[in-house]
């Protein structure tokens, strides 16, 4: 069972891996999936669409790690994170033109959620406020929703922010400021609860 | 007298961007400030709501990338 003393870091998983070790790449998905995911799922906007290019995210992290691409000084999670990025960039901006079909075969997209255990009622409410945030932040201007998600899911500081967009720390601070502030709006509008016992 | 913060500052300071002094001022600055501890208190909610709402691949798609990585081979030059 891992806990912070025993839980091994990404890099001795990673290197692991690359010498043949299954077990320590399961680790790795297991560690990361939902953070990939959700990156994913923020800028596709679909489900399915996410579940494919999350196997592509990893199908190109497999093929650099064994044949010892992989460069060690960079960390793993914020390596895979820019591969997702730069992949569901790429399926979003085509997806513009030509919108995908959603099949009727799979779950329901927020059936795949995790919650934390409670009454049915807690756990209904949670669900419900996480789904409408989730369709709150897609309603956010582009460049905020992309600080955002940059800052919050894919965890890169606002140094690192500025310098893949191209903009000053400030600005990267003031969009992530205005995207907070209208979620917030948002949400009151929505009448989406403000409940203090979440913070339990 | 405790130093004034920004909205900026304290998205900073719950993303743990902030240096040790930083935080040790607007902790401060929480504890007299109520309009600040407001914010404050909105700002860590909208984190752990978003934090909740973290969604999971199916175990389909996880059981695919599992077994695309036992299956591929590539053979790594290695340099000793």
């Amino acid at each position: 069972m891992n806990n912070q003393k025993t839980m091994l870091e990404d890099s001795k998983l990673v290197s692991q891996y690359i010498n043949g070790n299954e077990v320590a790449f399961e680790e790795l998905v297991n560690r990361h999936k939902s953070r990939i995911f959700t990156t994913i799922y923020m800028i596709v906007k679909d489900q399915y669409v996410a579940e494919d290019l999350m196997q592509e995210v990893f199908i190109k992290a497999i093929r650099t790690l064994k044949s010892g691409r992989y460069n060690e000084e960079g960390k793993f999670l914020p390596w895979i994170l820019r591969i997702a990025h730069n992949l569901a960039i790429d399926k979003f901006r085509k997806n513009k033109r030509y919108p995908t079909i959603v099949m009727d075969d799979g779950n329901s997209v927020f059936e795949t959620l995790e919650f934390a255990e409670g009454t049915f009622e807690d756990i209904q409410m949670k669900k419900d406020v996480h789904k409408s945030l989730r369709k709150l932040i897609q309603e956010l201007p582009e460049a905020q929703k992309q600080v955002l998600i940059m800052r919050h899911y894919m965890d890169m500081s606002f140094k690192e922010i500025s310098d893949q967009t191209g903009v000053s720390i400030n600005t990267a601070l003031g969009r992530m400021r205005y995207a907070l502030i209208n979620l917030r709006k948002k949400m009151q509008q929505y009448n989406i609860a403000y409940d203090q016992n979440f913070y339990s | 007298m405790t130093k004034i913060f920004t909205h900026d500052d304290l998205i900073r300071y719950v993303y743990e961007e902030t240096e040790p002094e930083e935080n040790r001022q607007i902790k401060l600055a929480l504890n007299e400030d109520m309009e600040l501890l407001d914010q404050y208190h909105e700002l860590l909610w909208l984190k752990k709501q978003m934090d909740g709402g973290m969604m999971n691949p199916s175990e389909k798609t996880i059981n695919t990338i599992l077994e695309y990585s036992k299956a591929v081979n590539l053979h790594p030059v290695k340099e000793d």
